[in-house]
């Protein structure tokens, strides 16, 4: 143990802050720092529903209270989304605890293809007439009177045209925009709480300096996603190749502009970028060097250029594609991991980015003790070794069990220390 | 020149259809168009199991599967009987809506001759429990993607045991986050890492292996 309960909330989060930016810079700090979400997991403590969870920010944080001192972390967090805005505007793609789902239900995407195949054009041509007038109203229920807006370049035309607008007189066109405004509201209210919430946990001596500013998708996910799904891209591989590649060099600097300027903002340099087809299994090698990893690593190379540190999260298996991940630039990207061998991780880039996580949930669930402190122990020797490792969860914690994420937790206190 | 089980195992979609086409029209008996897609789907999963062929090419592969088989169904006159091998009830466990891994597992083992029984999504234990007295599959398999599904997977393997069907049938789990731990604290037979493993979990249960 090191002794946290005789320390102040200010000088553990001293302590805190500088484990892990070690870490981050890949040094090596007292020891090997450790992060936490822990999900709905706060619902099951707080005896509430995952619904209550979502909807209310100010219970959630009691809870997440709570666990930071029973557990300790170095990094925390509760639930990485909120419901309020997609059930405002009747969101399509999400279903949240008693919205689509009963009110244990825990937040799932739905895939379908919210761009079709032949809109490829449409896109390219104008991404700001396809975002208002077809995907929004095709996404979202409450936004579908945006599909009658005329397209707003012809307002150029200044006082000659002002008559086109009648548009925004039509029932369905101001109920969209009442939504959209509602919603606005919604969201910066959060955001007010947010801003207390992690104040609180700074009093409380946890670091907030590690959050995340934006999250934004490499430009594969990007097209995938939201717009056209799994199975419409896999196909617009084969079929329409030169769209797809068009489409996301488009992507690019959309979202480099947005998490620079949400960094230059907010004054936090962190970007979330969970990656998802990227991962072994769901492409060939030659079709992830082509469809996925240019376009990703210029993405990234570009959010480095504007001072965005981006946090990219490796979900899925990325043991055959690693070596890829050597030609981002050394100490300017942090790389969460899931199931990818942590062992093989270090190995080839230990020395490249700081590495997380790793730790297989389902033995958070279902393992035993000495299961836990066995593997617990390897991954502080070895993943551990040198710095720049910091021990989190392959995911979420949501349904793990509580007594062994503190066994988990208390073995890296003490297996992780460097000397 | 080329054949059509080429065309279609090199993912040559256009070739294929036009080949089809021109089958049919020269009055080519149907039921040997459909033995090269099959013949080609096997080339296709074999490529898939050694790592050459990946979701991409599976997805294209159906769907040109399913192109080449409504252009086919008007001609058959009189469906041949095909002999299955076995059969398997599927679904997407309680609390998760996840559909693209089970729909290729679905696809390949339709495709490598198992009578498949689609339960869809977000499946409750009891409806598994029905379905297995109502078809008695050889095989249960369970999908889900998400981490809520290790509790959903062994609360339906519960209620199938509770229902005294268990010794009845082989169960096997699959999904992005399932692994051994899972299986155990299931109580599952085997767990695949992907849609080729479940077919050779099917056939060596069924004794094709």
């Amino acid at each position: 143990m090191d002794g946290t309960k005789l320390k102040s909330p200010a000088e553990l989060l001293a302590e805190r802050t500088a484990r892990v930016q070690a870490a981050y810079e890949l040094r090596v700090p007292d020891r090997v720092p450790i992060a936490l979400n822990f999900g709905y997991m706060l619902a099951r403590l707080g005896g509430i529903t995952n619904q209550e969870l979502e909807r209310n920010p100010v219970k959630a944080q009691e809870l997440l209270e709570h666990c930071a001192l029973r557990f300790e972390p170095d990094i925390i967090s509760g639930l990485g989304f909120l419901p309020h805005a997609s059930i405002a505007l009747g969101d399509r793609q999400t279903k949240w605890a008693g919205y689509g789902l009963d009110a244990n239900g825990t937040f799932q995407y739905v895939e379908d293809e919210y761009m079709k195949a032949e809109e490829y054009d449409a896109f390219l041509d104008d991404p700001t007439d396809f975002t208002l007038r077809t995907f929004l109203p095709r996404a979202f229920s409450e936004l579908e009177g945006l599909a009658s807006l005329p397209r707003l370049p012809i307002m150029l035309l200044g006082y000659t045209t002002i008559r086109s607008l009648r548009a925004f007189s039509a029932p369905p066109v101001i109920a969209a925009l009442e939504a959209l405004i509602k919603a606005g509201k919604e969201v910066d209210q959060l955001g007010a709480i947010a801003r207390v919430n992690s104040k609180r946990m700074q009093d409380l001596g946890f670091p907030n300096a590690f959050g995340t500013s934006s999250l934004i998708t490499a430009p594969f996910d990007f097209m995938s996603d939201t717009l056209r799904g799994m199975r419409g891209i896999m196909l617009d591989m084969f079929r329409r190749p030169e769209k797809l590649l068009a489409a996301m060099q488009k992507v690019i600097p959309l979202v480099v502009e947005f998490a620079v300027s949400a960094a230059k903002r907010t004054g936090i340099p962190y970007c979330s970028i969970p990656l998802h087809r990227g991962s072994d299994g769901f492409m060939s090698i030659k079709q992830f060097e082509t469809f996925y990893w240019q376009s990703f690593k210029a993405m990234i190379l570009g959010l480095i250029e504007g001072g965005v540190i981006p946090t990219v999260f490796y979900e899925g298996v990325y043991d055959q594609r690693l070596s890829y991940l050597r030609e981002l630039p050394k100490g300017k990207t942090i790389g969460r991991f899931d199931r990818s061998d942590m062992f093989k991780v270090k190995e080839v880039v230990g020395d490249v980015m700081c590495i997380q996580g790793g730790f297989p949930v389902s033995l958070l669930q279902g393992g035993t003790r000495e299961q836990i402190r066995e593997h617990t122990q390897k991954m502080c020797a070895v993943v551990g070794k040198g710095g720049g490792f910091i021990m989190g969860p392959s995911t979420t914690i949501s349904e793990s069990d509580p007594e062994l994420v503190k066994i988990w937790v208390d073995a890296t206190r003490e297996y992780g220390v460097y000397s | 020149m080329d054949t059509l089980v080429e065309m279609i195992a090199e993912m040559r979609e256009q070739d294929a259809l036009a080949r089809v086409k021109q089958l049919l029209d020269d009055h080519t008996d149907p039921t040997t168009i459909l033995d090269d897609c099959r013949a080609a789907m096997e080339i296709v999963g074999k490529q898939f199991e050694h790592g050459e062929y990946f979701l991409p090419e599976l997805i294209l592969a159906g769907d040109l599967l399913k192109q080449i088989s409504d252009l086919v169904k008007p001609h058959m006159h009189h469906a041949r009987e095909i002999q299955k091998h076995g059969k398997v009830l599927i679904g997407t466990v309680k609390g998760d809506i996840h559909d693209i891994g089970k729909d290729l597992v679905v696809f390949m083992l339709d495709v490598n001759g198992f009578e498949v029984h689609d339960l869809g999504v977000d499946v409750p234990p009891q409806k598994f429990v029905q379905k297995i007295a109502e078809v008695k599959p050889d095989v249960v398999a369970l999908s889900g993607f998400l981490t809520v599904t290790f509790a959903a997977m062994k609360q339906t393997i519960d209620a199938i045991r509770a229902a005294g069907l268990r010794d009845q049938i082989k169960i096997m789990i699959g999904g992005g986050t399932i692994d051994d731990h899972v299986r155990v604290f299931a109580g599952a037979d085997a767990f695949g890492k992907d849609a080729m493993a479940a077919v050779a979990l099917a056939q060596q249960w069924t004794g094709q292996n």
